[in-house]
C-alpha cells in the first residue's frame, strides 16, 4: 500500500493517514473531491468502486465517511474521512460524478444528517420527505411527536429539485429545477403495486409505451434501524439484521456477528462455522428462488411462480427445524449460533440437494429458453460493466454485466476459502444474464453444501462471549455476499456496550439507482420485468 | 431476415412453447403440495423449535423457577417483556424479592430467543402453539406467571420436565454458563397449553432431560 | 330436423317442438312468436349465467392444478359452490363512484362489452335444435358482433380517469383491431373450404369429416391461428396485456367494482367460451357426433349420446387447450403481440388462404379426394 500513500499525499499533501482495520485518510472538506478524484484515476489501481457512504454525527463535527474499493482488487480497501464542524449549513463536495451510487446516499444523508452536496444535481431528501422538521439521526435530534405529526391528509409530491452547484467563478449558486416537463405523461409504479415488490414507487414519465424517466422515491417503511441500534447492546442488535433484506436474513446477521466478532477478538468454534456457511448458502438458494419466481411472475408467468415457492418451501422447512424461524431465521449469535443442528439436518439437506438440481432442470425447460420468455428478457435493461461499477450494483446482477464482484472470492470470510466454487460471470448486462445468473449460482451454492455438509466437525457451537460486550473503540467493517450483492456492516464503538453508529451497506439500494439508467428508452411492461430482474427488496433500501 | 430463417425461427419457437407446456402437462398430475389447514391439525408437524408463544412452565405445585432477576426483560430489545417483583418477608424475617407478575406482550415481540437464551434459570420457553390469532389487541398481553405460583425451592430435585421444545438444552449454553449444573427436571403443568392457547391437538410435546442450572449466583445480575 | 331418422332419446327436439305447438295452438301467431322470443331469451340469459360461473369455477380448479395447487376448496365439496358465492359478493358490493370520471361512458362501457358477447352467444349452435337463430351468414354476424366488445374495452380505459385503465385500454385496442384481421381470415379459410356461412349447414357438412382435416395442411394452420387470435381478442394469457396484472393492475376496469366489474368478469370468462365454440363449430364437427362411414352401428350408438354434450365435450377440450397455454406462458410485450401478428400470423393467413382455395379449386382436399368415403352427400 507505499504507492497508494504516496498517491494521496500527492494529492492532498496534509492529509493524515492512519493504519487502523482499513488504512484511514482524514481530509478537509475542500480537498475531499481532489484526494477521491486522484484514487479514482489511479492507473496502477484505481479506487473506482464506492462501496459505501456513511454519514457520521461526531458531537462537533457532522462528517462522511467514504469506504472505497477497486474492482481490480476488491481485497484493497481505504476510508476516506471529511468533517464539517458548520452544523447550521454542512456543505460538502459530492462525489456523484465520479461515483454514481454516491447520488442516493448523498440524498439520504442529507435526509438524516442535514449535511447538503455541493454539485450533486437532485439534493432532494430521499427516504424522507422534504418537509420533515429536524435530522433524525443526529445526536442532538428532537424527538418530540408534535414536532412531526402523523398527518391523515394526502400529501402532495413535490417536483422540484433544489441543488447547490458551484459555479466557473467558485461560486456557490442555489437553484431549482424541475424532475418532469410540464407535458409529461405521469404514471406513479407504486408505492401500492403488485410488481414494485414492496412499498417501491417508480414516477414514471412515458411517451406512449416508452419510459422516457423514472424518478425513485422510497422512505416508505424506513424504520430507522440505524438509529434504533445506537441504543442497544450488540445483541440486541441482531435481530434487525434479519428485518433488512429479509430473504438473505441469516447471512446478513452473520455480517453484524462477523463485524462483533473481529472486533472484540472473538475466535468462533469450528462448527458454528459449518453450520453459519451452510445455512448462508440455503439462504442463497432460498433468496434466488424467490428472485426467480417474482421475475417469473412479473413477466406474467403466475404458475413458475408458484414453482420457485415450492421448492423455497424445502429450504424454509430446513430452517424452521433448525432454529424455529422460517424468514427471520435468528440463528447466529455472537460467538457463533443460536441452535446446533438437528438429528436429522444432514439427512434433509441431502435429500433437498437432489431435488434441487432435479427443479433447476424443470426451471430450464419450462421457462428460461420459452420464446416468449426471451423475447421479454434478452437484451432488455442493459447495465453496461461501467455502470455496474460506478453504481455499485453487485451480487448476481453485477455479476452479469461482468463485474467480478463475488466477496466470498476476493474477501474470503468464513470457510469461503475452503471450499471449492465458481463465481457465476456473463457479459452481457441483460435481463437474461441476470436471470441465468440466478439460476447458475443456486447450483454453485449446492456444490458448496455438498462439501461441507458430510464434515461438519464435533465440538461446541457457541464461544464464550462476555455477559456485557463491549467493543474496543473503533471503527469496524465486515462485508458479505448477500443473496442480492454485497452487504456490509460499518460499526464505530466509543467503548460503551452500545455501538455509536451501525450502518448497512444495502445492496438493493445499488439496485435501484440505477434503475433510471436502465430503464430508460425501454417500454413500460419491461420496466416491471428489468425490477424483477435486479431483485431489489425494499426493507433493504429504507432499513 | 432470410425466409428459412424466418421459418426455422417459427419452428424453435413452437419447440421451446411445447417444451414448457409439457412441463405443466407434467404438473397437472403430481401431488399438490398445498395443505388443507386446519383441517390437518391433526397430522400437522410443527418443527420441536417453532417459536410461537412464550411461557413459563409450571410444576404440579403451581410453582415456577422464575426468580424475578428482570434479565429477560433488560434483554428484549423492544420492551415486550415486563417483570414486577415484589417484596416479601420469608418466615425467618429476612427480606426476599419474588416474582409478582411477568407480563410478555404477543403483539409486539419478534421472537428473537433473547430473553430465553439468556434467562439463568431457564424459567421461561417458547411453545409451539403457532395459533396466536384473537380479536382483540389486550389479549395478545399475557400474564406468564400463574395466579397463586410460586417459586420453586431450590432443594426440591429431580423432577420430569415436560416441555414443547428442545431447544433450550442447546441454547443454553450462552456465555456465563454456570459450571455446577444440576440435573433438575421440571414437571409441566399440563394444563398450561390447554389454558394459554386453547390449542392441545398441534403441540407435539415431547419428554426431555432438560440441563438446568443453578441460580444461586444470579440473583445478583438483576440490579 | 334433419336427422330425425336416428334415435335420439336425451336430445331436446321434442321438447321445443311440443311446445312451440303447445303455443301456436293457444295464442295468435304473433303472440306466440313473442313470447318464443322471452323464452329463448331467458334460457339464454340463465345459459350465458351458468356457463361463466362453472368456467369461472373450472379455470379456478384447472389452473391449480397446474400450479401444484388445490385450488377452491373451502364452499361446498371441492368447493363448487365458490363462484355462486362470489356471484352473490360481486352483487351485493357497493359501486364506486370515481371522481371527475365521465359517468355516462364510464357507466355505459360494461355494456358494450357484455351485449356484444350476448350477441355473439346467440347463434352459438349447441345442439340440434338448439339455436336461438341460423343466420345465414352466421359466421359473418359473430365476427360482427364480438367486434363490438372493444368499444366497451376503450370507453372503459377512457372514462375512468386513470392512466393505468388508459394504456390497458390502448393495448386492448391494437390488440384486438389487430387480431381481428387473423380471426376473420382463419374462419374465411374454412368458410372458402365448406362455402357456407351458416352454421346448421357448416355442422352438417362435418359429418364424416371434421373441416380440420378436411382441408389437410391448410385447416390445421387455420385452426392454430384461429385459436391464437381468439385467445388474443379474448385478452387472455399470454396475450392478457389489457389487464397485465403485475404492470398495470387490473388494465382497463381498475376502477370498476362490483356489478359493474362483473360484467367485464362474466364478458371476460364467456367470450372465451364463446371464441372455443365458434372453433368447435367451425372446425370440429360442432354438435355433430362422430361418424365413420361403413360402421353404421357405431354411429347409431354415438347418436345416442345427445349433441349438446358433444357440443360441450368439444368446446370443453378447447376451453382446456387453452387454459392450458395461458398458464404455461409468460406475457408478451406489446411490440412483440403486434410483431406476432403483422409480421407472422397475417401473412401466414393470406398464403393459408391461397393453398385453400387451390386445394378447393383442385379438389384436393380429403372429402374430394376420397369421396366415397368422406362426401356426405
Amino acid at each position: 500500500m507505499k504507492d497508494i500513500k504516496e498517491v494521496i499525499l500527492d494529492a492532498v499533501s496534509n492529509a493524515v493517514i492512519e493504519e487502523k482495520q482499513k488504512l484511514t485518510v482524514t481530509v478537509e472538506p475542500k480537498q475531499l473531491h481532489s484526494l477521491l478524484e486522484a484514487l479514482y484515476n489511479n492507473p496502477e489501481l484505481p479506487f473506482d468502486y464506492l462501496i459505501s457512504l456513511i454519514g457520521m454525527d461526531w458531537g462537533d463535527k457532522l462528517g462522511v465517511i467514504y469506504l472505497l474499493s477497486s474492482t481490480k482488487d476488491l481485497s484493497k480497501e481505504i476510508v476516506v474521512i471529511t468533517a464539517t464542524a458548520d452544523r447550521e449549513n454542512p456543505l460538502l463536495y459530492s462525489v456523484t460524478d465520479l461515483y454514481g451510487t454516491a447520488h442516493l446516499n448523498e440524498r439520504e444523508i442529507y435526509a438524516l444528517y442535514g449535511i447538503r452536496f455541493i454539485n450533486n444535481p437532485d439534493m432532494r431528501r430521499f427516504l424522507l420527505r422534504d418537509d420533515w422538521n429536524g435530522f433524525p439521526f443526529r445526536k442532538d435530534y428532537d424527538e418530540n411527536p408534535d414536532l412531526n405529526p402523523i398527518t391523515v391528509v394526502s400529501q402532495e409530491i413535490e417536483d422540484e429539485i433544489p441543488r447547490i452547484i458551484e459555479n466557473e467563478k467558485g461560486e456557490l449558486v442555489e437553484e431549482t429545477v424541475h424532475v418532469f416537463e410540464d407535458d409529461d405523461y405521469i404514471i406513479n409504479i407504486g408505492p401500492q403495486h403488485p410488481s414494485t415488490h414492496g412499498v417501491m414507487h417508480f414516477r414514471t414519465a412515458l411517451e406512449g409505451e416508452i419510459v422516457k424517466k423514472v424518478d425513485v422515491i422510497s422512505g416508505y417503511i424506513h424504520r430507522g434501524i440505524e438509529k434504533l441500534c445506537e441504543n442497544m447492546t450488540y445483541p440486541q442488535i441482531l435481530h434487525f439484521t434479519d428485518r433488512l433484506d429479509y430473504m438473505s436474513a441469516n447471512i446478513n446477521r452473520h455480517a453484524l456477528c462477523m463485524c462483533v466478532e473481529k472486533a472484540a477478538e472473538i475466535e468462533i468454534p469450528e462448527r458454528a462455522e459449518y453450520i453459519r456457511v451452510i445455512m448462508d448458502e440455503l439462504q442463497r438458494i432460498s433468496s434466488h428462488l424467490l428472485a426467480w419466481s417474482s421475475q417469473c411472475n412479473d413477466l406474467g408467468a403466475t404458475t413458475a411462480f408458484i414453482y420457485g415457492i415450492r421448492e423455497r418451501e424445502h429450504v424454509l422447512d430446513i430452517f424452521d427445524k433448525t432454529c424455529g424461524g422460517r424468514l427471520i431465521v435468528n440463528q447466529n449469535v455472537v460467538g457463533g449460533v443460536m441452535f446446533d443442528i438437528y438429528p436429522d439436518f444432514q439427512k434433509d439437506v441431502k435429500a433437498f440437494i437432489p431435488y434441487m438440481r432435479k427443479s433447476l432442470i424443470q426451471y430450464d425447460k419450462f421457462f428460461t429458453h420459452n420464446a416468449i420468455a426471451l423475447g421479454r428478457m434478452v437484451n432488455v435493461g442493459i447495465l453496461p460493466i461501467e455502470d455496474a461499477i460506478s453504481y455499485g450494483v453487485t451480487g448476481p446482477a453485477g455479476r452479469a454485466s461482468g463485474l467480478s464482484c463475488d466477496v466470498r472470492l476476493h474477501k474470503p470470510y468464513s470457510l469461503y476459502n475452503k471450499v471449492e466454487f465458481k463465481e457465476v460471470i456473463r457479459t452481457k448486462g441483460d435481463s437474461y444474464a441476470r436471470y441465468q445468473n440466478r439460476l447458475d449460482e443456486i447450483e454453485q451454492s449446492l456444490h458448496i453444501i455438498e462439501q461441507l455438509i458430510d464434515n461438519i466437525p464435533e465440538g461446541p457451537i457457541v464461544a464464550k462471549v462476555k455477559p456485557v460486550l463491549k467493543l474496543p473503540e473503533g471503527q469496524y467493517f465486515q462485508s458479505v455476499e448477500a443473496g442480492k450483492g454485497e452487504f456490509g456492516v460499518f460499526i464505530e464503538s466509543h467503548g460503551d456496550k452500545n455501538p455509536y453508529r451501525v450502518k448497512f451497506r444495502s445492496p438493493s439500494m445499488a439496485a435501484v439507482s440505477v434503475m433510471p439508467l436502465i430503464c430508460k428508452g425501454e417500454k413500460l411492461s419491461d420496466l416491471i420485468g428489468i425490477s424483477g430482474s435486479m431483485d431489489f427488496v425494499i426493507p433493504d433500501i429504507d432499513r | 431476415m432470410s425466409f428459412s430463417k424466418y421459418i426455422s425461427g417459427i419452428f424453435k419457437a413452437l419447440k421451446s412453447l411445447i417444451g414448457g407446456m409439457r412441463e405443466t402437462w407434467k404438473e397437472l398430475w403430481t401431488k399438490k403440495v398445498t395443505m388443507q389447514y386446519p383441517e390437518n391439525r391433526k397430522t400437522l408437524v410443527i418443527s420441536d423449535r417453532w417459536r410461537s408463544e412464550l411461557i413459563m412452565p409450571h410444576d404440579e405445585n403451581n410453582e415456577h423457577a422464575c426468580t424475578a432477576c428482570g434479565i429477560c426483560m433488560m434483554n428484549c430489545p423492544n420492551g415486550t417483556i415486563t417483570v414486577t417483583p415484589k417484596m416479601i418477608e420469608t418466615e425467618d424475617g429476612k427480606k426476599k424479592k419474588i416474582l409478582d407478575t411477568h407480563i410478555w406482550n404477543y403483539g409486539t415481540c419478534t421472537f428473537c430467543n433473547l430473553c430465553v437464551i439468556t434467562c439463568p434459570s431457564n424459567a421461561i420457553i417458547f411453545n409451539n402453539d403457532f395459533e396466536g390469532a384473537v380479536f382483540n389487541k389486550s389479549k395478545l398481553i399475557h400474564q406468564l406467571n400463574h395466579e397463586g405460583s410460586k417459586l420453586r425451592e431450590k432443594k426440591k430435585e429431580p423432577v420430569a420436565v415436560k416441555t414443547p421444545t428442545t431447544t433450550s438444552s442447546d441454547s443454553t449454553a450462552t456465555p456465563a454458563t454456570n459450571k455446577d449444573e444440576i440435573i433438575s427436571k421440571v414437571k409441566e403443568n399440563n394444563s398450561l397449553t390447554a389454558s394459554v392457547g386453547g390449542n392441545d391437538s398441534t403441540n407435539v410435546e415431547k419428554t426431555v432431560e432438560q440441563p438446568k442450572q443453578t441460580n444461586n449466583n444470579k440473583d445478583k445480575t438483576n440490579e | 330436423m334433419l336427422l330425425l331418422n336416428y334415435s335420439q332419446p336425451l336430445e331436446l327436439s321434442g321438447i321445443i317442438e311440443s311446445v312451440d305447438t303447445f303455443l301456436r295452438t293457444n295464442m295468435s301467431p304473433g303472440w306466440a312468436t313473442f313470447v318464443e322470443g322471452v323464452i329463448v331469451c331467458v334460457a339464454i340469459l340463465a345459459l350465458y349465467c351458468i356457463i361463466a360461473l362453472a368456467l369461472i369455477y373450472i379455470e379456478r380448479k384447472i389452473t391449480a392444478f397446474f400450479q401444484a395447487r388445490l385450488g377452491p376448496n373451502r364452499l361446498g365439496p371441492y368447493g363448487v359452490i365458490q363462484s355462486i358465492a362470489d356471484m352473490v359478493k360481486i352483487l351485493i358490493k357497493e359501486i364506486i363512484h370515481i371522481n371527475r370520471s365521465d359517468k355516462f361512458l364510464f357507466y355505459a362501457a360494461p355494456f358494450f362489452v357484455i351485449v356484444s358477447s350476448f350477441l355473439a352467444f346467440g347463434v352459438i349452435p349447441f345442439g340440434i335444435d338448439l339455436q336461438a337463430i341460423d343466420f345465414n351468414i352466421g359466421v359473418f354476424f359473430y365476427t360482427a358482433a364480438s367486434s363490438i366488445g372493444i368499444i366497451g374495452v376503450l370507453l372503459a380505459g377512457w372514462s375512468s380517469n386513470n392512466k393505468y385503465s388508459m394504456l390497458g385500454a390502448m393495448r386492448s385496442g391494437a390488440q384486438f383491431v389487430s387480431y381481428e384481421l387473423s380471426a376473420g381470415f382463419a374462419l374465411m379459410t374454412i368458410v372458402v373450404l365448406s362455402g357456407t356461412m351458416q352454421f346448421s349447414e357448416l355442422v352438417e357438412g362435418q359429418r364424416y369429416c371434421w373441416n380440420l382435416f378436411n382441408g389437410h395442411i391448410s385447416s390445421i394452420i387455420a385452426f392454430i391461428i384461429f385459436m391464437i387470435s381468439g385467445h388474443a381478442e379474448t385478452n387472455r394469457g399470454p396475450f392478457d396485456l389489457p389487464e397485465a396484472e403485475s404492470e398495470l393492475t387490473a388494465g382497463y376496469h381498475t376502477e370498476y367494482s362490483g356489478l359493474t366489474f362483473g360484467f367485464f368478469y362474466l364478458a371476460e370468462y364467456l367470450n372465451m367460451f364463446i371464441y372455443c365454440s365458434i372453433a368447435t363449430t367451425v372446425f370440429l364437427g360442432g354438435w355433430m357426433p362422430i361418424q365413420i362411414p361403413g360402421l353404421d352401428a357405431l354411429n347409431e350408438v354415438m347418436w345416442y349420446i345427445p349433441s349438446y354434450v358433444w357440443f360441450f365435450g368439444k368446446t370443453g377440450l378447447l376451453i382446456f387447450l387453452s387454459l392450458w397455454v395461458r398458464w404455461s406462458f409468460p406475457r408478451l410485450r406489446i411490440d412483440h403481440l403486434l410483431n406476432l401478428e403483422w409480421k407472422y400470423l397475417l401473412p401466414i393467413n393470406l398464403v393459408n388462404l391461397l393453398v385453400m382455395v387451390v386445394i378447393v379449386l383442385t379438389d384436393t382436399s380429403l372429402a374430394g379426394l376420397f369421396p366415397s368415403l368422406l362426401a356426405t352427400n
